[in-house]
């Protein structure tokens, strides 16, 4: 098992030093400088526009630029920023939690509606409940985040003032310092009185809208999943042994359907932490989404670059996570068969 | 017997204290964005200033809701010495935020803390010069280096002497702008002793009606009501909860989540209108947006050409399609709300039949030209683009034949400041009120005569520059204000560029706010703003 994750890990060296290039030289080639864009119609002279690209190293040669970035990531250091001169990791740490718990809500919320829904579709395939289902997955899937965000808002906040608009607490109600970041642990930790259901109202919406698409991915690849090993000879024999049809779906369908479930859930990871961008920006989530967002706006080259590497490193150990579950799902990956 | 005094007298004061939370009054204001730290000196985004603004103080200040300006800090000021010197006395007993960062000060605000302000941002080797990154551009923009000469302590701690190169007028109004800002040397020679110098720069203390209690990146600022110089707030917590997007904003708004949003989407006007709890206000915004045309190119060099390319371009349908009302046509650089504005000036009509004939007149039968386009929406142009589609469309009506030209946002103000456009649009958002800040700034040249950077139709006329130049140096408002006049006279007869619109600045709070106004400069402000509960 260790040889294998050892394995595992050292194929995602590679994925990680590609990426650092890219990063870097994408970010290049969108026009714009950092400084200029900053002035807008006010414009900047000359020699202050060099003193300042003088003293943010951006007079040096590209392939200068990245050397001296590649050696300070590899000493950890991501760079400072250039708007707030903040460390990019210390801004990470502070804006992870939030989008960790955003996203962990709605891959939860993903996975635990759409296997059994994708399970229940399979089970009664062609029913009125299955086209009713895949109708509605399908729907889900093609929902632009942002149309959904705001229809969800104007409905159930501005009509039925069921949850709240935005944000992660009450700011009126409740004050309290974060001490992991993550809201739904901080309220509780902070004792105030109703500080904890206040924090999961606020993440409903949030939940739903960026689970939706990940449900709807999760409900329609369990079903087809299901689908075919439902057909395979140890479930037909499974039945034969006139087992009930919860232990033949539950037991012995469901456990080999999930190995294509559990890679969608992986990359799905991907997906929510891009999702995150938007939800973020229409539930005002203090995450890392919508501090990329704004950091390409105002073109903060290290807080992008960081921000990215960041990210892609949280994907490619999650997704490393994954390949190591399949390990403990089926033991013939595990031993390369 | 004792124990039940005891919890009597614990219960009663926890029933006081609940009593007195729940009494606390709290005024949400649903901001755009994080700032980027809370020195505005080190800040030109309006969103950064706006998060400082309620911790601190300045020598002069903006009279709410106007241009005017009104002592701050500073109870009274002389100028002397032809104008070149400029005496400060500051008011007695100015308390300083106390308990913020472990910070303590031991004295009232004096003329040390407007010394280190300045000093800060103009003198290179000040220690704190360079801590956060030291860049203090509306400080340079205003050319204070070249300006100032020496500010000083006057006879005691609570005098100011500031001495200038040369006179000038604008200099009070940029006083009362967010960079003059007055900051605490106490607390920074307490942060450098610390070792922590760039905390100054995050964590705020001021002399202001709101003290900082704490700030967390891309959700929340939070400020506590400080009884000092200006006397106590009407709310006690004044918080902003940052929600970047402007339809959130408006769903906040109308669920009470908050009581005041900046920057409305333009789409929501007409559902706020109509909203029973929603009230609207409005003011007329402090900006101009304008097509410039290129007089260093020819035809553009011909005042008759620009006077019919201006005559043949349909405004009004601008204003109603791109601005959707939110908007004044435009006949003078400089907004009808700043003083010195020049009513006698006839607007010029929309007439493509004329402009036609006086093209023809100038021997411009045909013409290819370019039209520049600016990326981004400014409070000045909602939508450049359209209005350039539009522009073209009324062009080729007059036989001018047009491109669409545009760039990325910071290529595209360096090309157009470079001259390599013909004809194009921008704009300029007022930085405090001074008609030199427009004038100058927009079509002023240097001594040489050549235009300078932000001069972008590349214009220079010797008559507007001498009144320009004049007007600036002289204290007394009447003659200044014959002289803009005069100046925008010889505008509106050389139509350096055409004049479009004067945008409204919008900005919605809910019903039972009182005390609000709206800037024209555009800033938030809190300190007289009260809310029912």
């Amino acid at each position: 098992m260790f040889r294998f994750f050892l394995k595992r890990a050292a194929l995602t060296l590679p994925t990680f030093f590609a990426l650092m290039f890219v990063t870097f030289t994408m970010i290049r080639l969108v026009p714009g400088d950092p400084i200029e864009v900053r002035r807008g119609e006010r414009g900047i002279s000359p020699e202050r526009l060099a003193e300042l690209r003088h003293d943010m190293g951006l007079d040096q040669p590209i392939w200068k630029q990245f050397l001296d970035y590649v050696w300070a990531l590899l000493h950890g250091d991501f760079g400072t920023s250039i708007i707030s001169k903040s460390p990019i990791a210390e801004e990470f740490l502070t804006l992870f939690p939030a989008t960790l718990e955003l996203t962990f809500c709605a891959m939860l919320f993903a996975v635990a509606v759409g296997v059994p829904a994708g399970v229940m579709a399979a089970a009664k395939r062609g029913s009125f409940y299955d086209q009713t289902l895949m109708g509605a997955a399908l729907t889900g899937y093609s929902m632009p985040i942002f149309w959904w965000g705001l229809i969800l808002i104007l409905f159930m906040s501005n009509t039925l003032h069921l949850t709240p608009v935005s944000g992660r607490i009450d700011l009126i109600k409740y004050y309290f310092q974060p001490v992991t970041g993550f809201m739904l642990i901080d309220s509780i930790i902070s004792g105030q009185k109703g500080a904890f259901l206040d924090a999961v109202r606020h993440l409903i919406l949030p939940t739903i809208v960026l689970g939706t698409v990940p449900l709807a991915v999760i409900a329609r690849m369990t079903r087809s999943s299901m689908l075919e090993v439902l057909e395979e000879d140890y479930v037909r024999t499974a039945r034969a042994k006139g087992l009930s049809a919860f232990r033949v779906i539950g037991l012995h369908a469901l456990r080999n359907a999930l190995i294509p479930v559990v890679t969608v859930i992986g990359l799905q990871v991907g997906t929510l932490l891009a999702g995150a961008v938007l939800t973020e920006t229409i539930f005002s989530w203090p995450g890392i989404g919508k501090w990329l967002v704004e950091s390409i706006g105002r073109r903060d080259y290290p807080a992008l670059q960081g921000g990215i590497m960041l990210i892609a490193s949280v994907v490619i150990l999650v997704n490393l996570i994954i390949d190591l579950l399949y390990g403990l799902i089926n033991p013939r990956i595990r031993h390369g068969h | 017997m004792k124990s039940t005094k005891v919890l009597g007298a614990a219960l009663l004061m926890s029933t006081m204290l609940a009593v007195g939370s729940a009494q606390a009054k709290s005024l949400v204001y649903c901001s755009e964005g994080s700032p980027e730290n809370f020195t505005p000196a080190m800040n030109t985004t309006g969103t950064s200033l706006d998060a400082a603004r309620p911790v601190y103080n300045k020598l002069v200040q903006f009279t709410p809701g106007s241009t005017a300006v009104e002592p701050g800090l500073a109870e009274s000021y002389e100028v002397s010495d032809g104008g070149k010197t400029i005496t400060f006395h500051l008011r007695k007993g100015i308390k300083v935020h106390s308990g913020v960062n472990g910070f303590t000060p031991t004295r009232d605000l004096n003329a040390d803390d407007v010394i280190f302000s300045f000093e800060r941002q103009w003198k290179p080797e000040h220690p704190y010069a360079k801590v956060s990154g030291g860049a203090y551009d509306y400080f340079n923009d205003m050319g204070m280096p070249d300006l100032l000469e020496a500010v000083t302590k006057g006879g005691d701690d609570l005098t100011v002497v500031m001495k200038l190169s040369k006179p000038n007028a604008p200099i009070l109004a940029n006083l009362a702008m967010d960079f003059a800002t007055i900051q605490s040397a106490e607390y920074a020679d307490y942060l450098m002793k610390k070792g922590t110098p760039e905390q100054f720069d995050q964590i705020p203390v001021g002399t202001g009606s709101f003290q900082f209690v704490d700030y967390q990146k891309d959700a929340v600022i939070r400020f506590k009501a400080f009884d000092g110089w200006a006397g106590k707030p009407k709310v006690d917590d004044l918080i902003y909860a940052i929600t970047p997007d402007a339809t959130a904003r408006y769903a906040k708004l109308k669920a009470n989540e908050c009581q005041v949003m900046g920057y409305p989407n333009p789409a929501d006007l007409a559902d706020m209108a109509k909203n029973p709890d929603v009230e609207v206000l409005q003011q007329a915004g402090l900006n101009i947006g304008y097509m410039a045309m290129n007089v260093q190119k020819a035809p553009f060099d011909n005042v008759e050409v620009r006077k019919a390319i201006a005559m043949a371009i349909d405004r009004d349908a601008i204003l109603k399609e791109v601005y959707q009302g939110a908007g004044q046509k435009a006949k003078n650089p400089i907004p009808p709300t700043m003083w010195s504005y020049d009513e006698s000036t006839v607007d010029i009509p929309y007439d493509p039949a004329k402009a036609k004939e006086m093209l023809a007149a100038a021997g411009v039968t045909s013409l290819d030209s370019d039209i520049w386009w600016m990326p981004v929406q400014r409070p000045y142009n909602p939508n450049a683009k359209r209005m350039a589609e539009m522009v073209q469309a009324d062009l080729a009506k007059v036989g001018i034949n047009t491109t669409l030209v545009s760039y990325e946002w910071g290529e595209y103000r360096k090309r157009m400041q470079a001259g390599e456009h013909q004809m194009g649009f921008l704009g300029w958002t007022g930085d405090n009120g001074d008609p030199d800040n427009f004038l100058a700034v927009l079509l002023g040249c240097d001594k040489d005569g050549k235009p300078n950077a932000n001069n972008i139709p590349k214009w220079c006329n010797a008559k507007f520059q001498e009144d320009i130049i004049k007007a600036s140096e002289i204290t007394d408002q009447a003659e200044r204000t014959a002289l803009y006049q005069d100046a925008q006279k010889v505008v509106a007869a050389e139509v350096p560029w055409l004049n479009i619109a004067h945008s409204t600045v919008f900005e919605p709070i809910r019903k039972g706010v009182t005390g609000y106004k709206v800037s024209p400069l555009g800033a938030h402000e809190f300190q007289n703003v009260d809310v029912a509960e």
